[in-house]
């Protein structure tokens, strides 16, 4: 075994994508699979590559070219899971390791030295143990640094101790992708500087890139240059650690559901205990008798059995009695954000909510709850409790911040506010994707995990620009023109010059200025996502800006600088 | 004790010195940090520790956060109460830290309850109250305030409140009738140092002092339509400070004034 102490083994699973949809679709091996991400093929097996689909290709050219390829859509969650279920049998062969990305992981190879010859016996008998256990193609790569060593994985090849920075050289400049997605534009740049090899950019001076491309550059010139970045951090054991506990008779009583949660919380803690990590959030579950069931995911600083069995109480809480009365959307003003978040709490329910649910007025009841009858729920109440550990770390990476003042203090007073008021009266703030403020608000309850509806890191064309409204709502109001009829919008804009707002009050007021309207047209190609709207920013003789928009013919005061 | 012969007394001190309470004589603590645009708004350069300050008028809770934004991003926590939803974009905008900012949703009848309870660790409080208190709820809220030297911004106006910031007139621009999109606000902010005028939010969000040369229209009366050059941004001949009437610009809002007759009602009957 070589004592260089930074080797590094990669394993990786060529087109993964296309593996993963074949495990998902359950399809037979050997039948051709494609995987189209925004209308383009990004990965296809062997044998659709056999058949000329190449990545790039449309779904026509697939079609075209294999007519009998099974075509799926590019299924992020589920690469990720296939995989990290795949790679289980590594986690009783070795000690540590680091799950690159879907399809890619790897292993510090000091972490090997003392249980094997050498570095070929090594990859062999792990190679063969993986196949095994999942029948993937695993192609292995040894290298000095990780990004060196992810190329020599798509090669299946080993590079000899200190030439890594010879191999890297050699390599064309379009492997930087590696780094991410921002690369794609430097990569363009490099070309044309007439950067053709790794090796050409490593020649240049480290503080010239810096100079000029600033800290992403310099970090692209560390990779290129086989100088290592961070360490990996160690991939913890995945194994999923519950509790359950059949109650013998429904209740919808909370004590003594919070009785019984201190008992269970208690035996969930020492299983944790006893793998030695230690458990920062937990998902509580209730199911009801008639079969609906609530889940949330809470983090809890002191992690104890009473402050679990806190948490599962208010959770009961207000699950029944958001059930048993179906207030919940009747007094937005008490509640904001609990619509925001209706993927983290409440019930669970198939499917997700519409893009266009916060400003379609019908869909805001959909949202929140698909509330089981009142009265049978009532008298079944909860029947099984469920507590599974969400995040598991080791002792020390469990520890607060040094820097932080009083956070404790915080924490207590908020939980404190908590007891008091319900889980949802506390909320901090968060962003998510969205083209408005009422779709980019993300306010979940303090200490649980925020679950973002969209992807912030999706472009959001036409979104709105500072300066943005201060607070959000979304109440009908009517527009008029100077001669008292509706504004009506259209694409191309306003139909007539706006004059007149009317509140739900009835109040009217008289708009001075207003902004040009802009359109969002998305999701046309799909009815039950589409969102059709036209927004527009007037200022009122009382001097105050508004945001409204207008959707499905009617306009809707969505946000008010205050 | 006449109150009205101490006022100027108070005053005196607090601008010589910058002491605004008695307290303020035994410990001086430094105030919260401000954005450099909107420190001149402040007797001492900052958010006054300790004291009750208010912020009314038009835009007075973006006026409010961009206060608070400065100490949030030196780990000072801040929560809001009766804020409605606010829309987390514009926090930011404004430069607040999301990581030190919490927000109550809880009703408005509780307002001082929860403050009651925020008080005990929070640094900045910022809360647009659901009703008027009581003198005496209010005489112990000012103790609780100044015994643990953290700031209370109130968007309404209340009695007790050291630094009153009223926001007179505001001005939108960029909208253009239908050509362009709001790109920033002219506001003329009236506080204890004078009367100040900045953009907020400016072109990118946060408050940004004006550009040198801009023209205002001088609103108002009989001088309408005149033009004002806008290098003096703090005109001092203001009239002497007075504390604001407690229902004053109160009156617009049914809610704040049926729970403040109800609650003299119960505490009469009490």
């Amino acid at each position: 075994m070589s004592d260089e102490p930074g080797r590094i083994l990669v394993l990786t699973v060529p087109d993964w994508p296309a593996v993963a949809a074949a495990v998902e679709h359950d399809i037979a091996p050997g039948r051709p699979v494609a995987v189209l991400h925004a209308g383009k093929v990004i990965a296809a097996n062997a044998s659709a590559r056999a058949a000329g689909i190449t990545a790039g290709n449309n779904k026509r050219a697939v079609g075209y070219r294999c007519p009998e390829a099974h075509v799926a859509l590019w299924d992020e969650e589920a690469d990720n899971r296939h995989f990290s279920a795949g790679v289980g049998a590594l986690e009783d062969l070795v000690a540590r390791f680091t799950l690159l990305s879907p399809g890619t992981l790897a292993i510090p190879l000091d972490s090997l030295r003392h249980g094997y010859a050498d570095e070929a016996d090594a990859v062999e008998t792990l190679v063969s143990a993986l196949v095994d256990d999942t029948g993937w193609e695993f192609f292995p790569g040894i290298a000095d640094t990780v990004f060196a060593a992810v190329l020599a994985a798509g090669q299946a090849r080993r590079v000899e101790p200190g030439q890594t920075v010879d191999f890297l050289s050699a390599q064309p400049i379009t492997t930087l992708e590696y780094a991410g997605a921002e690369a794609t534009a430097l990569i363009e740049v490099f070309l044309q500087l007439g950067l053709r090899a790794l090796g050409d950019f490593a020649r240049l001076a480290a503080k010239d890139v810096n100079a000029r491309f600033g800290a992403f550059g310099r970090h692209l010139h560390d990779l290129a240059s086989g100088r290592e970045g961070a360490p990996l951090t160690d991939h913890v054991r995945g194994e999923q650690l519950d509790v359950e506990l059949d109650l013998d008779t429904p209740t919808t009583r909370s004590d003594p559901l919070g009785f019984l949660a201190r008992q269970l919380g208690a035996d969930l803690l020492a299983k944790v205990r006893r793998q030695g990590l230690v458990c920062t959030q937990i998902t509580i579950e209730l199911d009801a008798a008639a079969g609906q069931s609530s889940s949330r995911t809470w983090r809890i600083e002191d992690m104890q059995e009473n402050a679990i069995a806190d948490r599962l109480r208010w959770q009961a809480e207000g699950w029944l009695a958001g059930v048993s009365t179906g207030a919940e959307n009747s007094e937005p003003r008490q509640n904001p954000g609990s619509r925001h978040n209706s993927g983290s709490g409440r019930s669970t329910r198939p499917g997700h909510a519409p893009l266009s649910a916060q400003a379609d007025p019908q869909a805001l009841d959909i949202v929140d709850e698909p509330a089981p009858d009142a009265e049978d729920f009532a008298e079944d109440g909860i029947i099984a409790l469920r507590l599974i550990a969400a995040e598991l770390t080791t002792p020390i990476g469990a520890t607060r911040s040094l820097f932080d003042e009083n956070t404790g203090q915080i924490t207590h007073t908020l939980e404190r506010l908590q007891g008091l008021f319900g889980p949802d009266a506390v909320l901090v703030p968060g962003l998510q994707g969205g083209w408005d403020p009422a779709e980019t608000n993300l306010w979940t309850p303090w200490q649980q995990a925020a679950v973002p509806e969209r992807s912030p890191a999706a472009p959001w064309p036409g979104a709105l620009h500072a300066p943005r409204p201060t607070t959000v709502e979304h109440s009908a109001v009517d527009v008029l023109a100077a001669d008292g009829s509706s504004v009506e919008a259209r694409p191309s804009g306003l139909e007539a010059a706006p004059a007149t707002i009317r509140f739900p009050t009835g109040q009217t007021e008289t708009i001075t200025d207003y902004s040009g309207s802009w359109p969002i047209e998305s999701g046309w190609w799909d009815p039950s996502r589409a969102v059709y709207r036209t927004r527009l920013q007037v200022v009122t003789d009382a001097g105050r800006a508004l945001l409204l928009s207008k959707e499905h013919g009617q306009w809707y005061l969505t946000g008010r600088y205050r | 004790m006449d109150v009205m012969s101490a006022a100027p007394v108070i005053e005196q001190l607090s601008r010589e010195a910058g002491i605004s309470t008695a307290a303020a004589l035994f410990d001086k603590t430094p105030p919260h940090p401000v954005d450099p645009v909107l420190s001149p708004l402040f007797r001492r350069g900052g958010l006054p520790r300790g004291e009750l300050v208010t912020v009314t008028g038009e835009l007075s809770l973006s006026c409010g956060l961009a206060t608070v934004a400065a100490a949030t991003r030196e780990q000072k926590w801040c929560a809001g109460i009766g804020l409605d939803e606010p829309s987390v974009s514009s926090i930011a905008d404004l430069g607040v830290d999301l990581d030190h900012f919490v927000n109550l949703a809880t009703p408005g009848e509780d307002w001082l309850r929860v403050a009651s309870i925020l008080i005990e660790s929070f640094d900045i409080i910022l809360v647009d109250p659901g009703f008027a208190p009581s003198a005496s709820e209010r005489a112990r809220l000012l103790a609780k305030i100044r015994e643990r030297r953290m700031s209370l911004i109130s968007l309404r106006p209340l009695s007790g409140s050291t630094e009153q910031i009223e926001i007179t007139d505001t001005r939108w621009s960029g909208a253009e009738h239908g050509r362009g999109r709001l790109q920033s606000c002219l506001v003329r902010a009236r506080s204890q140092t004078g009367t100040h005028r900045f953009l907020l939010p400016g072109p990118s969000g946060t408050p940004t002092s004006v550009p040198a040369g801009t023209l205002e229209v001088v609103a108002g009366g009989d001088s309408a339509g005149t033009f004002a050059e806008a290098s003096d941004i703090s005109d001092t001949a203001v009239e002497a400070a007075g504390v604001p009437a407690e229902d004053a610009g109160a009156a617009d809002d049914p809610r704040w004034s049926t729970i403040t007759a109800l609650r003299q009602v119960i505490s009469h009957v009490g």
